[in-house]
Order: structure tokens, then sequence, then C-alpha cells
């Protein structure tokens, strides 16, 4: 199991004229992340999703707060000694084709981590070949084909899974999927989505999505819990298929309403919330950070921050004064 | 809709072929399309990555770049003829005042040493316009109605402005020389999705304020739900399916049209009715040169598929390429299918792995 506590990290941007200029990109995020759990992180571009998972994986630090990997605070480690801890958690990126050496065999590729854990657990060497299929097995590919291929000579869904089999090279407890599926082809989007979820089942697993399309959320388990960050703060956390059918955050209500309806085939939902565009984040951060662009806010929203936390009146947590159910999901007309 | 409007041309596309010369010949990127652009209406032409529809877009312009070329068929324009036959000149104007062409990735396609203004006057100038404040004037007023500060926009480097901000300038650049048709590819890729749904909009709303005819290609049925008054599927070069986009999305006749709407995850059903289509799209040089470019992945496949070249029925408004659906076609019923699951699920299960 996996917790944060308060992580919070501000990037400084070497400006111009006017001197440095802070961006908080967390502010002071709370999680965790059950073994075989499936969390998915929803928002825009620059809300901090992708820093909280690179966070996560080791690869980026934080300004404060708390990481605990299965009970071992990170703080009372020295950075060398948490390196092994970090490695426990695999990120699997957006783009396969920039993932994978074009100069490797995918037989090479999986070969450089394996001959470090063969190392590490003193294994023979054959072990790592049978490993290899095993792994790409695991993954749905036929390690015939693929092992003598260079990455150039598979598709975007085959490289995906060979980017996953290669993570699952160092045994590790969770997969960080950061907008895994968004470049690969949409007849093969939910494929991955179904390994990954599969993966949980029989491994244990653990994902975290990230990911700014909500409804492939659902995919990777509907056990999971969904956080809705904007600029750094979470603004509303749940089990999945409540936030998707009850939102209360405007915020969330926005992302949702903004998802294609597949006219014809769906009804667009009742209270749709017209989303505004993101505005400038230059501009003072008092009140509500959501308050500029929220069609619901008032003068309390201008001046004061909401916190997370639950009302009593609903079963997720949110960050919004004024929180209200609305119907925004579009619902099936006809069945295929 | 401003289907009468006089303005709006219409666009022709007759049994069009684009091929691509490769070490193993011509190959065939886009073959036999027939697409009718009704004038004052948005088509949307969804396909997977390597469907040729891309290639499609380009050959409006006749802008396919070698080693591919036009092998057959024309794209005729309302007041401008065939264009596949246009050449030198003729061609460089028709590019930008008839047809305005907002590139896949537009937010990338600036030059990102000069201000957006510098790019129009530029663009002003290779299209002989005398007028240039008047260009100026009329870019700003664009950029003002798509809800930027236009005089800002024109004053700022590509760097200054955000992914949906880019996005607008190109599609300000695609329709200041007062183009009637307009072509995006790709317009909301790597946007978020809230952007997503406010370029859709200003999208919808300039074609009906300005009487165009649009054509935008997309991997994304979402997109095509959103604005297309008429989908066209494309699927290793051929269009497969064509008709009203809500009647082909609420009744689907082609099983690739049909495994597609299954495959999109959605908020709301059982999330278990979803699945992949098993598997892979055809990249150029495996599309089968005979029978159904389907059919390796179709779960009605019957053997006709193999060597037959699919009917095209007419079916009221409604365009489809199949054998089943021919065969299927006096009583109108679904054929029972279940198609494979991808094979995610078939390895080894391994519970020591995980110690």
């Amino acid at each position: 199991m996996i917790t944060g506590k308060g992580i919070t990290k501000t990037f400084r941007q070497r400006g111009g004229m006017l001197g440095a200029r802070d961006v908080p990109a967390l502010r002071g995020v709370d999680f965790s992340i059950e073994k075989g759990g499936a969390v998915s992180f929803i928002g825009e571009s620059g809300c901090g999703k992708t820093t909280l998972g690179r966070i996560l994986a080791g690869l980026e630090s934080y300004d404060s707060g708390e990481i605990v990997i299965d009970g071992v605070p990170m703080s009372s480690l020295r950075p060398k000694q948490r390196q092994p801890h970090f490695r426990r958690v695999q990120l699997i990126h957006q783009d396969p084709y920039s993932a994978l050496n074009p100069a490797r065999t995918i037989h090479q590729t999986l070969d450089a981590p394996l001959s470090l854990r063969a190392k590490q657990t003193g294994r023979p060497r054959s072990w790592m070949d049978e490993r290899a299929e095993e792994l790409l097995g695991l993954v749905g590919l036929d390690p015939g084909y693929v092992l003598p291929r260079y990455p150039h000579q598979l598709s975007g869904g085959m490289r995906q899974r060979v980017v996953i089999a290669r993570a699952l090279t160092v045994d590790p407890d969770m997969l960080v999927a950061d907008e895994a599926t968004s470049m690969i082809d949409v007849s093969l989007r939910l494929g991955i989505l179904a390994l990954l979820k599969d993966l949980r089942d029989r491994l244990g697993v653990s994902v975290l999505f990230i990911t700014h399309d909500v409804a492939t959320a659902r995919y990777i388990g509907l056990d999971g819990e969904l956080y809705v960050i904007y600029r750094g703060q979470v603004v509303e956390r749940g089990p999945v298929e409540t936030i998707i059918s009850d939102p209360v955050h405007p915020y969330t209500q926005s992302l949702l309403s903004a998802i294609p309806v597949l006219h014809g085939l769906e009804a667009p939902g009742a209270e749709r919330v017209v989303p505004t565009e993101a505005i400038d984040a230059g501009r003072p951060d008092t009140g509500c950070l959501f308050a500029a662009r929220c069609p619901f806010r008032t003068d309390r929203c201008e001046s004061e921050r909401p916190v997370l936390g639950h009302d009593g009146g609903t079963a997720q947590e949110h960050a919004c004064f004024h929180p209200q159910r609305r119907s925004v999901v579009a619902t099936p007309a006809v069945r295929l | 809709m401003s289907v009468t409007d006089k303005r709006a041309p219409g666009v022709r596309i007759s049994d069009l072929s684009v091929v691509y010369r490769t070490q193993a010949g011509e190959l065939p990127a886009v073959r036999g399309v027939d697409l009718e652009l009704v004038p004052g209406t948005i088509t949307g032409v969804v396909g997977e990555s390597g469907s040729g529809k891309s290639t499609l877009a380009l050959s409006l312009l006749n802008a396919v770049q070698p080693p591919g070329r036009i092998s057959s068929g024309s794209v005729e324009i309302d007041g401008l003829g065939d264009v596949v036959s246009l050449t030198g000149d003729n061609l460089r104007k028709a590019r930008g005042r008839h047809v305005g062409y907002v590139f896949q990735a537009a937010q990338n396609s600036l030059n990102p040493l000069k201000t957006v203004g510098k790019q129009l006057l530029d663009l002003g100038r290779s299209h002989d316009v005398d007028d240039l404040p008047g260009l100026v004037k009329e870019a700003r007023s664009l950029l003002d109605r798509m809800g930027m500060d236009g005089a800002r926009v024109l004053d700022s480097h590509q760097h200054e402005l955000s992914g949906g901000m880019r996005q607008r300038v190109g599609i300000m650049l695609a329709l200041v020389l007062n183009a009637h048709i307009v072509v995006l590819d790709e317009p909301t890729t790597a946007l978020d999705m809230i952007t997503q749904a406010t370029i859709l909009r200003i999208i919808r709303e300039v074609h009906e304020e300005r009487g165009l005819t649009t054509l935008v290609i997309t991997h994304d049925l979402g997109v095509v739900a959103e604005i297309a008054d008429r989908l066209a599927v494309m699927y290793g070069g051929r269009l497969v399916e064509q008709g009203p986009t809500r009647e082909v999305l609420g009744a689907p006749k082609h099983p690739y049209t049909r495994g597609l709407l299954q495959a999109i995850p959605r908020l709301v059903g059982d999330i278990d009715e979803a699945r992949a289509l098993p598997g892979r799209p055809p990249t150029l040089g495996t599309i089968p040169p005979d029978g159904c470019v389907f059919r390796e992945r179709c779960a009605v496949r019957m053997d006709v598929c193999e060597t037959g070249e699919p009917p095209v029925l007419t079916i009221g408004p409604r365009i489809v390429a199949c054998h089943a659906e021919a065969g299927e076609r006096e009583p109108e019923s679904e054929p029972a299918e279940e198609p494979e699951k991808e094979t995610v699920t078939t390895g080894p299960v391994r519970g020591e792995e995980q110690a």
C-alpha cells in the first residue's frame, strides 16, 4: 500500500524581466492506493496529475509532505535507500513510440532489466528467456513474433504492451499509467485498459491511472477511486461510479459535460454544465481556485478556499462551498 | 443550418484512388472513394491510423506529396472544377482562397520565430492580397469571434498561446482568405476535454455564420457525433459506411462501425459489454489487395469476403459496402454476432509472480 500526505510541489519558472515566478503544481495532495487497487487522477493538462505520477515513480522530488510505501516513510530514508522502494513503482507513459529504443529488438529491450533482475535474485541466464516469453504472454503478445522484432515493426497497441511487459520485469507493486491509451488506435484502446485491469486481478499490481478522459477510468475497474485534480488541488474524490453518476463539484461536472455525446446513440445529460475554458493561471490565488471559471460562484468563493472533506450530504469528498448533484452525463438511448 | 446558402460550394469526390510508391510497388492508401460534401454541411470522416483519411483530405487540395500520387478519380469543386487537373499557379491560388486547411497538430504548425500577425501578412502577400490592412481587420474580427483578444493574439508568438488558442489561430488562417470550403484534420487532438468542447462549438458556429462546407477528419467518433451532419467511416483506404450521423451512430450497418462503437470507453452502461476489436488496423503494406479490407477482424465474415469486392449498397441516405449487409438486405435484422475479445486473458495465470 502506498499513501501520500500533504504532497506539495512548486516549480520555479525562471521568468524574464520580472524575475522568477512560482508555479504551484501540487498543493497538499493526500491519497492512498491499496495493494491491487486502482486509483485514477483526472484533470486538464497542467493540473499536476503527471507531476504526482512522476513523484511516485521517484522521478521527481517534492517540497513537503510524506510518502509511505508499505509502512516505510520515505522521509526516514536517505535518497539512495529510497531507490529500491520507488523502483517498485513503474511508469508507463503516453507515447509508446518514444519509450522504446528503436535500435534494439524487443528481445534486447527486455534483456537489460531482466539480467539485472537475474543478478539480484541469483537466477541463471536461462531464466531470462523464459521470463521474457512469460511476460509477453501475460500482456497478450506472441513471444515468437515479437521478440526478434524492432519497435517500428509493431503497432502502437503492441508497443504499449511491450512497454508494460518491460515494466513488469522488475516485479513492480504499482504501475503508473500516464495517458497510456491516448496515442493508441480507438479500436485497440480498450484492449490496453482490459490488460491493466487483468494485471490487477492476476498479479495484484495496483494501477494509478492518469488521464483527462474520465470514461477510460472506469475500465481499469469499477472498484476504483477517482481523484479530480484542479490546479494542484484535489477538488473531488470518491468511488468511480459515484463521481460519474453524482458529481457535486462544478469542475467535475464541467469535465463530464465536455465529453462528446454520441447523438443518435445517447441523450445528453439534463443538467449539462456549459464548460468555461481555462483562464490565465497568472491571477492571484485567493479563494476557490476554480471560482473564476465556475458558473455557480458566490462572494464567499472569491475570498475563501474550500478544503476537501465530507459534508454528510454526499458519498464523496469535495472541496466546494456549494456542492450540488447534477446529472450531466449522457444516457444511452439505444442498445447496440 | 445554412444548407441553402448560395456561397457554400459543394464537393464531389468520385472514384478517387491515391497510391504511394514503395519498394513493394505502388500501394493504394485511398481506393475508389466516392464522397459528396453537400453545400453548407459538416461531413466527418472517421478512421484509425493508416485508414487513408488524411490522404483523402489532402486530395481536396491536390496536395498529396510524393511518393504519393492521385492515380485516378476526380475532385469536383463548385466554381473551381476538377482540382486533380489543376496545376501551378491556379492550384496555389485555389488553396487558401477556395479551400482552407487546418492541419493536424495546427498547434505546432506556426512559425515559432514570427508573430501570428507577421505570418498573416506573409499569407496575404503570397496570395496577392492588395488590402493588407483589411486582411488584418478580418483576422482580428475572426479571432475576437472565437473568444480571444484578436489584437493581442496577432502580436503574440506561438509559445505565448495555449493549445486551444493556437488551434483557433489555425482556423483563422484557414478562413481569413474567405475560403468557403474548410478541411480540419484532427482539430482537437492533444487538447483537453473542456477545450475540445469549446473548439467544437466554435467550429459549428463559425461554419453556420459564414455558410461553409466543412470536412472534419478525425479518429474520434465523439468529435464527429458532436458536430457532423454526415459521417463517413474509412478503413484500409476504403469508405465502408456513410450516412446521416445520428442514423449511423444509432444503427450502424457495417461491422467495423459497429465494432468501433462498441470499443469506445463510455461513461455509463455495462463495462463488460464494451470490447476492443480483435486484430489491428492494416498498414499500407498489409491491406489485402482483393476482397473486403475488414474481413480479418470481422465477426460476420463469409467465404465471399476473401475474394469478392463488397457490394456498395445505397439505402435511402445511407451507403454501406458489405457482403453480410447485402445478404441481410430484405428483412432488416442485425446479424447475430459475438466478436472475440482481444487476447489479453490468454496468458498463464502465475499467482506467485508477486511475492
